[in-house]
């Protein structure tokens, strides 16, 4: 099958154009600002999906705990986020809802190592602080 | 799929403690408060990873000084408007229903994938002891 907008040849169960990001379902769905995807807004057109077709990627969670939690859980995460799209444009659904929640897994594991460490250094420093009031005693 | 409602109690919840993180970062500096844990990864190895010099840069930026925040951690400067925008729309949608999205564009597979190698490999060339990528070092665009 071709894309109606830019004529790229696609997979016969496409959700989306691989090409353009254009839907290809039978009947387009009316043109609502509508995906899940509320990653990086980079240079893409954006592409409406279908209703039934929102699969969260959690990309955005994905970078906040690569970059801010725990690096090696949250490389992971990214690399599910990107599967969920990947699967997503080649028509595979239920392969995107288990890659997402494989991402949903990995983010809230970069979440626990990170609160893990916030909790030990803040008993470390609650037990730095007891230490030192009990020498200045 | 949660309630609306608990939705909305997770949002606000996670709301608050990012208030009450930005108000910890505008008022403790990093770079010298004990307050902030150390990164693991740079604690147990010695080396930068991609995140590193992160809350150091988001506490420059909190006092306007934008290039001590780019020197800190620059790769975070440019993805923060991403997050931030990305936790926004998250917040929209738990908070007014899926009917109420922010504009989103969806990112082709093979982009998020390049995201993934570009934090690797920022990560692995910000610990290279030679310039110019030790200038990705945190802080050290400062020094030269």
């Amino acid at each position: 099958m071709f894309c109606p907008q830019c004529g790229a040849s696609t997979p016969d169960n496409a959700v989306v154009c691989m090409q353009c990001g254009r839907s290809l379902q039978a009947a387009p769905p009316p043109p609502l600002p509508a995906t899940p995807y509320q990653g990086a807004p980079l240079q893409t057109p954006g592409v409406i999906l279908p209703p039934g077709a929102t699969v969260p990627n959690y990309l955005v969670f994905a970078i906040l705990a690569t970059l801010f939690c725990c690096l090696p859980a949250g490389i992971p995460a990214i690399v599910y986020a990107a599967q969920v799209n990947g699967k997503l444009q080649a028509g595979d659904l239920a392969g995107a809802q288990q890659a997402s929640k494989n991402a949903k897994l990995w983010c809230l594991i970069s979440l626990g190592l990170g609160l893990a460490v916030v909790v030990i250094w803040g008993l470390l420093v609650l037990a730095g602080v007891l230490t030192g009031i009990s020498h200045q005693n | 799929m949660l309630e609306t409602r608990n939705r909305r109690l997770l949002t606000a919840l996670f709301g608050t403690v990012a208030a009450v993180g930005v108000m910890l970062l505008r008022v403790f500096d990093p770079a010298t408060s004990q307050i902030f844990p150390p990164c693991p990864v740079w604690y147990l190895t010695g080396w930068y990873c991609p995140g590193c010099g992160s809350l150091r840069a988001i506490h420059q930026l909190l006092h306007g000084n934008l290039q001590g925040a780019w020197a800190m951690n620059p790769l975070t400067m440019i993805l923060l408007p991403f997050i931030c925008y990305g936790l926004v729309s998250y917040a929209v949608i738990a908070i007014r229903g899926q009917g109420h999205r922010l504009p989103g564009l969806f990112l082709p597979a093979v982009w998020i994938r390049a995201l993934c190698a570009l934090i690797v490999l920022y990560g692995i060339a910000r610990n290279l002891p030679f310039h110019p990528l030790n200038l990705l070092a945190p802080g050290a665009m400062l020094r030269f």
